[in-house]
């Protein structure tokens, strides 16, 4: 099976800051993997060279043993590459169903104009089927015909989940979808998420500086710190490292 | 031979230097205004015209000496002119998006100088040599070198730019205020963190940057030949190309772009009259050219120059701690109402309609047409701004070449007016494509002034050519264009092109409508509301922006060859220039853009109000005698802008119109009525408003 992720010597300089420095990752489909780093480590530009948000200064960056290094975002996202943002990213005026529908439709893209018309604009019954699908999946059934601006936070992230899950990404990328939730609202999140990734069976590459989320969430982790990628392994070894205490707490000794 | 090219650089240089010291000093005051408060304040030009008037009222027509004349129009007037604005308006557009900003200057640029205007008594003077600020300034000559002679104005203007900017250079450098508004540059909300009043800075700002405005509206006045807002708007454009060579934040970039532009075009002034006896095909074009210089120059900027599409608020450290504009909730009408209501409207337009269509005289049926051939054109800014999400500033252009084509397209082959008309749309939709591909990477502020831009290179090159705008001697003839004769219709007829009209425009409603709740509208409504969750799922920006533009420039296309056939003719001076398109976009944004419906208010309103209300005649039915109609009437037509252009105000907070906005209001009362019958026994999860998300 190939690799469905992996980055090769990613390299960003920012006006001569280096901001990544050869940054290499591997996620195999179905996994759960962690990018943890304190702030400032160059984790959302190592994300947004992964999307092609920016580009980069050298290195590749392959999906699914294809090299999508020239690609721009939009397409990169229809070859299966989903996201969410830090900074929750809606469409304003519409409707929790209309994100699934504008993103299911996205997909597809087909413009049955006639349908349109005779309908419209309203989702087809096909639509509706998968839209409720998902919906019924992250437990906002409910909440299908909301304006998202009532929504809270931790449901607005859920309906961006939903509009990613509605392109069928084979890799989803998560952008701290701890913050601005507590602790409690993480969990619930966490869970759902789980629920959703094992039921669907897409691989995850949360972004994150919230320890005890990834801790709970992944399997595998990297540490990247000032650009350079410092440990990989297992969570828990991750976690044990020394280098990430150093990352961290600086050089504080910890009382054990 | 090498002489004389030399002598012709050196004269043009010095040709140059007044108009480009000028050109700096707008471009300052348009920088100082930008950077202080982040308003892209495209009523600069407007506030320049202020101070020209008020100079050329008092003193040439009130006769009052030079000196108190300038002390009121320029250093009285003008910074209190800015004080109010920013103190009304723009101190509230602080945190709201930069193209709130922009449409609510555009809207000032329309109301303030028909407010002038009315306070003044003043009408637009053509033809007239305005004075200057110097004594006789435009017929004392000083000629040092020999190779060109300086006008007294021409003079005391460059002295004056001069120290004005060096005023400016010592006050940033040296004084505290000006290390405050170098603070509020960088980061408004780290100045005030640190306990200075950015409001107040912000103020002094404005002061000072609507002074440089009105120095250099009545220092500029001596140049043009008539007084009129459109010349002062111009000027703005130029100036903000100078401000583009500073990437609109380094001040002393945009005045040497100021002085540069000044400089630049006075050589093409001396050289495009050599060349063209070589190059004949630019002969039509000679004396166009010059003045679309700013405007190339502009767009080359833009297109070219990646670092301009930065805008200068991503770059303040804090940018992320402003919450995000609140959007509209759906307004939630039972359907009940809205039947009722439907039903009441359609009755209305129908009886509307009867009326007009028995008992209407000449001037009602032209006005009626008017209305309804400009509410297509309307719809042009419906697709483009309501759904899209673009301001456009070129929709004048894109309506000129429906009318331009028909025009032609009649002329020279003959070919019925309908066809050609379609074809227009066609052309018209192929030129905004391809318009919109240099401007892809560009966003917000930027599309707009890219599009005015290319207005003005429209306005200034484009329409000269004998291909498009008919004559070489201009287009200020007015191109005599058919009406369609199909069958057994006769179009000559008013009432039965009126007909015409009317379907056409039921069509494009209905079609613009349904392009809206299309899979494509849906579309770029996704990319107007977040463009990167749109890419995030594979939506193309780049295409829906092609779409954008060719399905708007098609549809104003159709508007505008409407309008030439209503007219019999193609009078581009009267219905497209760049300055009067500024109009409609603020005509249909105060009614909301979002829906066709505001488009269609906005043309009435254009066309019918003038007629109705401001002449009286609505009174007059009212009392049910025209003789019985007070005396104040007819008012003024310029409370027309006076009222739209201050409707844009509300754009900030409104982005949805006057309509949608009173819709939201009354249902809020009857919901508020309703919860004072009934008490209200549980909240339901539905209206529960939790914490906003977006």
């Amino acid at each position: 099976m190939t690799t469905l992720l992996s980055t090769r010597g990613i390299r960003k300089n920012f006006a001569g800051i280096v901001a990544l420095e050869s940054v290499d990752i591997d996620v195999e489909p179905g996994e759960r993997v962690g990018l943890i780093g304190p702030n400032g480590a160059g984790k959302t530009t190592f994300f947004n060279c992964i999307l092609g948000v920016i580009g980069i200064d050298a290195g590749r960056v392959e999906f699914d043993g294809v090299d999508v290094s020239g690609k721009r975002v939009h397409e990169r996202a229809r070859l299966g590459i989903g996201r969410t943002f830090q900074r929750i990213e809606l469409f304003p005026d519409s409707t929790v169903r209309d994100h699934l529908v504008i993103a299911d439709r996205a997909r597809r893209n087909e413009r049955k104009w006639f349908s349109d018309i005779r309908l419209l604009g309203r989702p087809r019954a096909d639509e509706l089927g998968r839209t409720d699908e998902i919906l019924e999946l992250l437990g906002l059934r409910e909440l299908a015909d909301e304006p998202i601006e009532r929504l809270s936070l931790g449901q607005g992230r859920l309906v961006e989940v939903g509009r990613a899950l509605m392109t069928q990404p084979r890799l989803m990328l998560l952008d701290e979808p701890s913050s601005g939730l507590d602790r409690t609202e993480t969990a619930a999140l966490a869970k759902t998420l789980r629920e959703v990734q094992e039921h669907r069976g897409f691989a995850i590459l949360l972004v994150e500086h919230d320890i005890e989320l990834v801790a709970s969430f992944t399997n595998r982790s990297y540490l990247l710190d000032f650009g350079r990628m410092l440990v990989s392994g297992t969570t828990a070894e991750v976690m044990a490292s020394s280098e990430m205490r150093h990352a961290y707490l600086g050089d504080l000794e910890v009382p054990t | 031979m090498l002489a004389s090219i030399g002598e012709d650089l050196f004269r043009a240089v010095l040709q140059g230097a007044p108009p480009g010291t000028v050109y700096a000093l707008v471009a300052l005051g348009f920088v100082l205004a930008y950077k202080t408060s982040g308003i892209f304040n495209l009523a600069f030009g407007a506030q320049a015209y202020v101070s020209a008037v008020v100079f050329f009222k008092t003193h040439t027509e009130w006769g009052w000496p030079i000196l108190p004349a300038f002390l009121l129009s320029v250093v009285i007037l003008a910074p209190a002119v800015g004080v109010l604005l920013e103190w009304l308006v723009f101190r509230h557009l602080r945190t709201a998006p930069p193209v709130a900003g922009l449409v609510v200057a555009i809207g000032l640029t329309i109301a303030l100088p028909a407010i002038v205007d009315i306070v003044m008594n003043f009408e637009p003077k053509t033809g007239a040599s305005i004075e200057g600020i110097a004594p006789r300034g435009n017929n004392v000559f000083y000629d040092v070198w020999d190779i060109y002679s300086f006008s007294r104005n021409e003079l005391v203007a460059m002295i004056v730019a001069l120290t004005a900017t060096v005023g400016l250079a010592l006050l940033f450098k040296f004084t505290v205020i000006g290390l405050r508004m170098r603070a509020v540059v960088e980061s408004p909300r780290m100045t005030e963190l640190n306990g200075i009043n950015a409001d107040r800075v912000s103020t002094a700002a404005w002061a000072l940057s609507s002074f440089f405005a009105g120095l250099a509206g009545v220092l500029i006045a001596p140049r043009f030949t008539s007084l009129a807002a459109g010349e002062f708007f111009n000027i703005v454009v130029v100036a903000i190309a100078a401000a583009a060579v500073g990437y609109l934040v380094s001040l002393p970039r945009a005045f040497l772009g100021g002085l540069g532009l000044g400089i630049l075009i006075a050589l093409f002034n001396t050289f495009i009259p050599k060349w063209s006896n070589d190059f004949t095909w630019l002969r039509p074009i000679q004396s166009n050219l010059t003045p679309a210089i700013p405007f190339i120059v502009l767009f080359g900027i833009l297109v070219f120059s990646p670092k301009v599409r930065q805008t200068q608020r991503a770059s303040d450290p804090l940018s992320g701690v402003d919450p995000p504009p609140s959007s509209q909730t759906h307004v939630a009408t039972d359907s009940r109402r809205i039947t009722i209501q439907r039903v009441l409207g359609t009755a209305f337009i129908v009886a509307c309609g009867v009326v007009l269509f028995t008992r209407g005289d000449t001037v009602w049926i032209f006005l009626a047409t008017q209305a309804v051939a400009l509410a297509i054109v309307f719809l042009s800014i419906t697709v483009m701004t309501g759904i899209a999400g673009h301001i456009s500033l070129c929709q004048g252009a894109f309506a000129a070449i429906g009318a331009f084509t028909v025009f032609q397209l009649a002329d020279r082959f003959d070919m019925p007016v309908l066809v050609a008309a379609l074809i227009g749309a066609v052309i018209a939709a192929v030129v905004g494509a391809l318009l919109s591909l240099p401007l892809l990477r560009l966003n917000g502020i930027w599309i707009a002034i890219a599009t005015l831009a290319f207005a003005y290179f429209f306005n200034a090159v484009m329409v000269k050519f004998s291909w498009v705008g008919g004559s070489a001697s201009g287009a200020a003839a007015s191109l005599p264009v058919p009406r369609p004769v199909v069958g057994p219709w006769d179009f000559n007829n008013d009432k039965v092109f009126l007909a015409l009209v009317l379907i056409i425009l039921v069509v494009a409603t209905v079609a613009v409508t349904l392009f809206g709740l299309s899979t494509t509208g849906r579309t770029l409504k996704a990319v107007r509301g977040s463009e990167v969750a749109a890419q995030s799922i594979g939506i193309s920006p780049a295409r829906a922006r092609i779409i954008a533009f060719s399905v708007s420039a098609f549809v104003a296309a159709v508007g505008g060859a409407m309008l030439a056939l209503q007219q019999k003719a193609v009078n581009y001076d009267n219905n497209f220039s760049p300055f009067g398109a500024l109009f409609w976009l603020v005509l249909v944004v105060t009614f909301g853009a979002r829906r066709p419906a505001g488009a269609l208010y906005g043309a009435a309103a254009f066309g019918l109000m003038n007629k109705i209300f401001l002449e009286g005649t609505f009174v007059g039915w009212i009392l049910r005698d025209p003789g019985r109609i007070p005396g104040f009437f007819p008012i003024s037509p310029k409370w027309r802008f006076i009222l739209f252009g201050l409707g844009t105000i509300q754009y900030a907070k409104h982005p949805e119109g006057v309509i949608e906005m009173t819709k939201a209001r009354s249902a809020e009362r009857r919901a508020k009525r309703a919860a004072k019958k009934a008490p209200p026994v549980t909240a339901t999860p539905a209206t529960q408003v939790e914490e906003p998300v977006s």
